[in-house]
């Protein structure tokens, strides 16, 4: 059994049109998932499951869902080397409300262009979300696109984080070409 | 048949250190680590090692007799960061291939009631 908390508002996201959200996770995971749409609570029931990694991999994709992804990018979460993971500003900027407004207009950019530039050059999934700025990405892109983004958080210029990205991934592709 | 035994896996970002014990958890059968593994310490967290260390683990616990293990993965935990690393995944994949066969997992992350004041200060992480 696990138990997790989500946001009211995301409960219709993950329970999804006539629940079919839910029975798509439930389906693929061969878990059930009960939801309690009152409180926000979540119980899944991990007995009978034969992969045990599933678990883990349910618990991150409601986690996404909760933080903003849409069912579709979170769902790539069952992919085994993708990986999902939170920043949480508080952490950065304290709980100042105008200050947690800067930090995430800093990662969205001017009409959503520095979130734009970052999933295109990595490949990933940005989702900025009440208080949080959440990823998912696979695993050794995800380094890249972390380091980036607390670059952002801390206040690097947005164009010293592009020369970044740009150079890291052509790094990265070329480690993989030599790789192969 | 072999014995029943528990590995301990705890995967933080920069490290990973999985030690097998019995089923009392006072008797340790195996250990490995990161650093056992890998040379440079910016290694030492990442997904193959990972995988790696749960090789050398699994070898050295099937010579001793062990072939089913529950498995405890555990995150930083405290006031840090609340999920287990990516290494977790790889580790208990890397376990399941190399022919252990996985009881239970289960997450044994520290968590706070509400406890220490996290690293940071009132304004939060500056540069």
């Amino acid at each position: 059994m696990k138990y997790l908390k989500i946001p009211m508002e995301r409960i219709g996201v993950l329970i999804g049109h006539n629940g079919e959200t839910k029975k798509d996770l439930e389906e693929r995971s061969g878990m059930k998932i009960n939801i309690d749409s009152k409180l926000g609570e979540i119980v899944i029931d991990d007995h009978e499951v034969e992969d045990p990694l599933m678990v883990i991999k349910i618990e991150n994709i409601i986690k996404a869902i909760s933080r903003g992804f849409s069912p579709q990018n979170a769902i790539q979460l069952m992919n085994d080397d993708a990986d999902f993971f939170v920043f949480n500003l508080y952490d950065y900027v304290g709980k100042k409300e105008a200050q947690v407004k800067r930090l995430k207009s800093r990662v969205i950019g001017r009409e959503g262009r520095t979130k734009r530039v970052l999933e295109e050059l990595t490949d990933s999934k940005v989702s900025v979300y009440g208080h949080t700025v959440s990823v998912i990405s696979d695993i050794v892109r995800m380094n890249i696109l972390k380091k980036s983004i607390d670059m952002l958080l801390t206040g690097s210029r947005h164009a010293t984080i592009y020369r970044f990205v740009e150079t890291q991934m052509r790094e990265f592709r070329r480690a993989e070409r030599y790789g192969l | 048949m072999g014995r029943w035994g528990i590995a301990h896996i705890f995967a933080s970002f920069n490290n990973i250190i999985i030690t097998v014990t019995d089923l009392t958890g006072a008797e340790t059968i195996a250990r490995c680590s990161g650093g056992m593994v890998t040379k440079s310490a910016k290694d030492e967290g990442a997904p193959y090692t990972a995988m790696k260390v749960a090789q050398a683990v699994s070898e050295a616990v099937r010579e001793k007799g062990i072939d089913r293990v529950n498995v405890k993965i555990r995150g930083q935990g405290g006031n840090k960061q609340g999920t287990p690393g990516r290494g977790a995944q790889a580790a208990i994949r890397a376990l399941v291939r190399s022919g252990l066969r996985i009881g239970k997992i289960e997450d044994v992350t520290p968590l706070p009631h509400d406890g220490c004041r996290k690293k940071g200060g009132r304004r939060g992480r500056r540069i």
